[in-house]
C-alpha cells in the first residue's frame, strides 16, 4: 500500500514536470524574438498547450478524486451517506428525459440561425470562419454529450474518446501552413496575368 | 468515509477489470468506427479548405435565396431527424419496441428526404455546367471568377457526396434495425449513435461549404 502511494506520488510528480516543460516551451515561443504570431508559431503553442493538457489531466483526475481540488461553482455538496451517492449516480446514468432532448434540439435550431443569419449580413469573411467554426464545434459537443449519451457514459470511456480524436483532428493542421506559402510560391506571370485579368 | 468513497469511484472509473468503459461490444464497435470515420471526414475538410486557401480565386457560387435557403432547410430536416432518433432510442430503452419502430421510420423519412432535397440541389448545380473536373463556363468569366480553381467541384461533390452516402447507408441500417426490432436489444441505440454522428458531420459541412460560399455580388443569376 506504502509502494503503491509512492509509486503514484512519483507518477504524479513525472507528468507535472512533462506537463510544466510542455508549457515552458508555449511560453518560450512566445516569448522569443522569432514570435510573429504566423500560423506556425501559434501551431507550436497549441501543440505545447495540447501536451500540457494530456499531461495535466491524468495529475488534475487524480487530484479530484483525492478531495484536494474543490469546485467553486459547486451547486450543493453531496450527502456523505453511500446509497444517497449510488442513487445519484444511477439516475444520471439513464440521462436525457426526452425535455431536456428537445431543449438540445432548440439550442442546436438556434446556433443555426445564428450562423444563417452571419450569412445573410455579410460580415469579415476571416471573423466569419472563426464564429462559424466556434459555434460548429458547441453544436457537435452538445450533439456528442446528449444526443450520442456521451455525457452519461463512465469517465473512461469519455476521456479515450475526446482528446483522441481532439488531438488527432488537430495533427492535421500541421500541413495547413503550407497552404499560405504555396500561394506566395506560385509564378510571379501567371500571378499577374489573373491580376490583370481581374 | 470520503476517502473509501474517492477510491471507489477512481476505481470505477480507471479499475479496468472485464469491463473497463462498461458498455457492449456493439456500442465499443461503433464508437471506434465514428472515432476513425470522423478522421476521414475531418481529412477531407481540411484538404478542401487547404486547397481554398491555397487558391488565388475560388467560386463562393450560392445566393442567399434560392441556395442558402434551401440547404438551410435540409439542415433542419437532419437536426429534426436527430431528435426522432433519440425518440426511438428512449423508446426502445424503456421497452417499447412498437413506438421505437414508429420513430425510426421518422427518422428513416427525414433522412429520406434530406438526400432527395440534396440531389435535387446536385441535379440544380450539374444543370449549371458544374462537374467535379470543370467549373461552368460563366463562373470564371470577367466580374465573376476568373481563374478559379476547378478543385472546387470535386471538393464539393467529394464531401457531400461522401456525407449523402453515410445519409444513404444509415437509412438502410436503420431499416434493418427496424425489421429486426424484436429480436434485437442494443441496436437501436447504436444505429442511434451511427445517425446523431451522420448530422454532426452536416453541421461541420454546411458552415464550410455553404455558409462561407455566399454570393454577395449577385454573380449568379437565378
Amino acid at each position: 500500500m506504502v509502494e503503491e502511494k509512492k509509486e503514484i506520488k512519483t507518477l504524479n510528480l513525472v507528468l507535472l514536470a512533462l506537463a510544466g516543460f510542455a508549457l515552458l516551451v508555449a511560453v518560450w515561443n512566445v516569448a522569443s524574438d522569432t514570435f510573429r504570431a504566423g500560423t506556425d508559431d501559434l501551431f507550436l503553442v497549441l501543440v505545447c498547450l495540447m501536451l500540457a493538457l494530456l499531461f495535466g489531466l491524468p495529475t488534475l483526475i487524480w487530484a479530484k478524486a483525492n478531495g484536494m481540488l474543490k469546485n467553486p461553482f459547486a451547486d450543493e455538496p453531496l450527502p456523505e451517506e453511500g446509497p444517497s451517492v449510488h442513487a445519484v449516480v444511477d439516475h444520471e446514468e439513464h440521462g436525457g428525459s426526452n425535455r431536456q432532448n428537445i431543449m438540445i434540439w432548440g439550442a442546436l435550431l438556434a446556433l443555426t440561425a445564428l450562423e444563417v443569419f452571419l450569412a445573410y449580413i455579410q460580415i469579415n469573411q476571416t471573423l466569419m470562419l472563426i464564429i462559424l467554426m466556434g459555434a460548429s464545434i458547441i453544436k457537435a459537443a452538445l450533439i456528442v454529450a446528449y444526443f450520442m449519451h456521451l455525457k452519461f457514459e463512465r469517465l473512461s470511456l469519455i476521456l479515450t474518446i475526446v482528446p483522441t480524436i481532439v488531438v488527432l483532428l488537430c495533427l492535421f493542421a500541421i500541413l495547413f501552413p503550407d497552404s499560405f506559402r504555396l500561394h506566395r510560391m506560385r509564378p510571379v506571370e501567371s500571378v499577374q496575368q489573373v491580376e490583370h485579368e481581374g | 468515509m470520503a476517502e473509501a468513497r474517492a477510491e471507489s469511484l477512481v476505481a470505477a472509473d480507471w479499475g479496468g477489470g472485464v469491463h473497463p468503459y462498461h458498455i457492449g461490444h456493439r456500442k465499443l464497435g461503433m464508437w471506434l468506427f465514428i472515432m476513425s470515420d470522423s478522421l476521414t471526414f475531418g481529412a477531407l475538410l481540411v484538404a478542401y479548405s487547404y486547397a481554398r486557401a491555397a487558391s488565388i480565386a475560388w467560386p463562393t457560387p450560392f445566393p442567399f435565396s434560392p441556395s442558402i435557403v434551401f440547404s438551410t432547410t435540409m439542415t433542419l430536416v437532419l437536426l429534426s431527424s436527430s431528435l426522432t432518433m433519440v425518440f426511438a432510442v428512449s423508446a426502445s430503452k424503456k421497452g417499447k419496441r412498437g413506438t421505437a419502430r414508429k420513430w425510426i421510420l421518422a427518422t428513416m423519412v427525414l433522412g429520406l428526404t434530406f438526400i432527395v432535397l440534396h440531389l435535387m440541389e446536385w441535379n440544380h448545380l450539374i444543370g449549371e455546367g458544374l462537374s467535379p473536373f470543370k467549373l461552368p463556363a460563366e463562373w470564371t468569366e470577367e466580374g465573376a471568377w476568373p481563374g478559379a480553381s476547378p478543385l472546387f467541384g470535386s471538393t464539393f461533390f467529394g464531401i457531400t457526396g461522401l456525407h449523402m452516402f453515410h445519409v444513404l447507408t444509415g437509412v438502410i441500417y436503420l431499416g434493418v434495425v427496424a425489421a429486426r426490432i424484436k429480436k434485437l436489444n442494443d441496436d437501436v441505440e447504436v444505429a442511434g449513435l451511427y445517425w446523431h454522428f451522420v448530422d454532426l458531420v452536416w453541421m461541420f459541412v454546411f458552415p464550410l461549404i455553404y455558409l462561407l460560399s455566399v454570393d454577395y455580388h449577385g454573380v449568379i443569376k437565378p
